[in-house]
């Protein structure tokens, strides 16, 4: 599996008073979900992250390279990024060219691009839409057809920016079928979201942003645990624990399965 | 004359120009006044165009075919469309879009709609303080709206849709680009409203159940369940693919249930089923 390395990493905006700053972080496990407030600077990390910004000091490391010395192909080959909003990056006239698009970045043989992008439509379910404008696709269908962009390169990290968010059940389980997918068969997946009863549910590594820096990096039990914690950087437990708090339990719980296992006796 | 207090749909079908099938189809339903109608589905259910209905964009706007009819508080879309439109607050799937480009501040775009009515200058002031406080937004009151983050944006497109008072508030999604604080603030807001009208397209059911008087299923154009959220949630259909709230997947798995049978979907229901039926 691929492994993300951020040395001594800083980053601030002209004319804004946002900086990030990011002394020695290293995300190792598969699956990794990155929580905070808005403003906290997930999305400007996610930038850096695939090069659309450049850090002020310090070096982001994929695989021991210095990411910024490879050149466009290699680091499109290493890191996709699906956008919080999908139409932000589609822009070809059919569901099936805007996916062979993103393809034919990284090589030139017609047929596999064509096989690579039809592959990834089937993967998201849209495999009967590939002459269908993207815009005529709702908008869950839209995220998962800017989801089958990346898939089609099959970079080695995926980075994925509230890919719940405006997504309806069926496409959300989908995509979480999808995840596990990646990461079972040596991806790794990153992912901004405000949804915590997925990244409980889901995840074993969450990382929390606050101010530009990293405040926590652990598992989502162990951050959920941590009560102060929890209501300092803005987020909120998982639904379940706020069900278990009205009827007295102030314990932490991932989900419903997790309660039930613990409390099936009484 | 009595005054009419309903909102009502009969044998509503539309079919936008160039498309085979229709978006909605023999939709029925009829709500009263100051209830919080919850409409939930997946793609292509028809949720949006619902909404756009209900606003009047469709046929005002977005045209359509339309068959059957639809009413509000006793007026129709062909009776006048500034009486129409000045009943309704509309908060469209794509806040930014809706918002007037032409305001140099969020004050002055909570504004736009009281200053086009002729309100008083003193008591617009006064109401645009009064609902952004309401939306958290009383801090960004002298910033560019462009400046502001997608859930801040989703707050102030609130904020001008209730500015005027409407008696009928149609929101399609309001919270997906608010943080997990800004989503509670608003479900906190909308449990307090009182004598609006609300619809509004959501998959947060869990807050839905705690909120909402009716849920609305919609699926595949069709209206497949109606009532009460502790009605519909426990009778869901496998090829809706909706989820039951937590609380009720937390009842089923532990066997808590309510006196009638049913499995509870809110927090109060929850106490009722924890501590008196078990």
């Amino acid at each position: 599996m691929s492994t993300i390395e951020l040395n001594h990493l800083t980053f601030t905006y002209p004319e804004r008073s946002f900086s990030l700053d990011v002394e020695d972080e290293h995300f190792a496990d598969p699956m990794v979900a990155i929580v905070g407030q808005n403003g906290a600077g997930k999305s400007t990390l996610f930038k850096l992250l695939t090069g659309l910004l450049t850090p002020q000091t310090g070096v982001i490391k994929i695989d021991g390279e210095d990411f910024n010395d490879l050149k466009p192909v290699e680091k499109l080959l290493k890191v996709g990024i699906t956008f919080q909003n999908p139409d932000d990056q589609l822009f070809n006239p059919t569901v099936q060219q805007e996916v062979e698009w993103s393809v034919a970045q990284v090589m030139d043989d017609h047929d596999t691009i064509t096989r690579r992008a039809l592959e990834a439509l089937k993967r998201v379910g849209l495999d009967d839409k590939t002459a269908e404008n993207p815009y005529d696709l709702s908008l869950s269908e839209r995220k998962l057809l800017s989801v089958a962009t990346v898939l089609a390169v099959d970079p080695a990290i995926y980075l994925f920016d509230e890919p719940m968010m405006s997504l309806d059940w069926e496409s959300r389980r989908k995509l979480t079928a999808i995840f596990h997918q990646l990461a079972d068969s040596g991806h790794q997946v990153v992912t901004i979201t405000h949804d915590m009863d997925w990244v409980a549910a889901e995840f074993e590594s969450v990382y929390v942003m606050e101010h530009g820096k990293f405040g926590f990096a652990g598992s989502p039990r162990d951050l959920f645990s941590d009560h102060e914690l929890v209501q300092r950087v803005g987020l909120l437990p998982p639904r379940i624990m706020a069900v278990a708090e009205s009827l007295g339990d102030s314990r932490t719980y991932l989900s419903v399965n997790d309660y039930w296992q613990k409390n099936r006796d009484i | 004359m009595v005054e009419d207090k309903r909102i009502v749909i009969e044998n509503l079908t539309t079919r936008y120009p160039g498309t085979e099938q229709p978006q909605l189809r023999q939709i029925n339903a009829e709500v009263h006044t100051g209830q919080v109608v919850g409409i939930i589905g997946n793609s292509h259910s028809g949720k949006s165009t619902l909404c756009r209905v209900l606003a009047g964009v469709i046929p005002k706007i977005v045209s359509a075919e339309i068959e059957g009819d639809w009413h509000m508080l006793g007026r129709r879309v062909s009776d006048g469309w500034r009486a129409y439109n000045a009943m309704t607050g509309v908060v469209l799937q794509n806040p930014a879009g809706q918002l007037s480009g032409l305001a140099d501040t969020v004050a002055d775009e909570i504004a736009f709609d009281l200053i086009n009515q002729g309100m008083a200058e003193g008591l617009i002031q006064k109401r645009v303080v009064e609902v952004a406080t309401q939306m958290g937004l009383i801090e960004q009151l002298n910033l560019r709206p462009e400046s502001l983050s997608g859930g801040q944006i989703q707050r102030l497109a609130i904020a001008t849709a209730i500015a005027a008072n409407p008696a009928v508030l149609i929101m399609d999604d309001p919270t997906s680009e608010m943080d997990p604080l800004g989503r509670r603030q608003f479900f906190q807001w909308l449990a307090q409203v009182k004598e609006t009208n609300v619809f509004i397209v959501t998959s947060e059911i869990d807050d839905l159940c705690e909120v909402g008087d009716v849920v609305w299923v919609l699926n595949e154009g069709q209206m497949v369940a109606q009532g009460r959220p502790g009605e519909v949630f426990n009778h869901l259909a496998a090829d809706w693919q909706i989820p039951a709230p937590t609380i009720q997947q937390l009842a089923q798995k532990m066997d808590w249930h309510l006196a009638d049978g049913r499995y509870p979907v809110n927090d109060a229901e929850l106490k009722e089923a924890r501590y008196v039926h078990n």
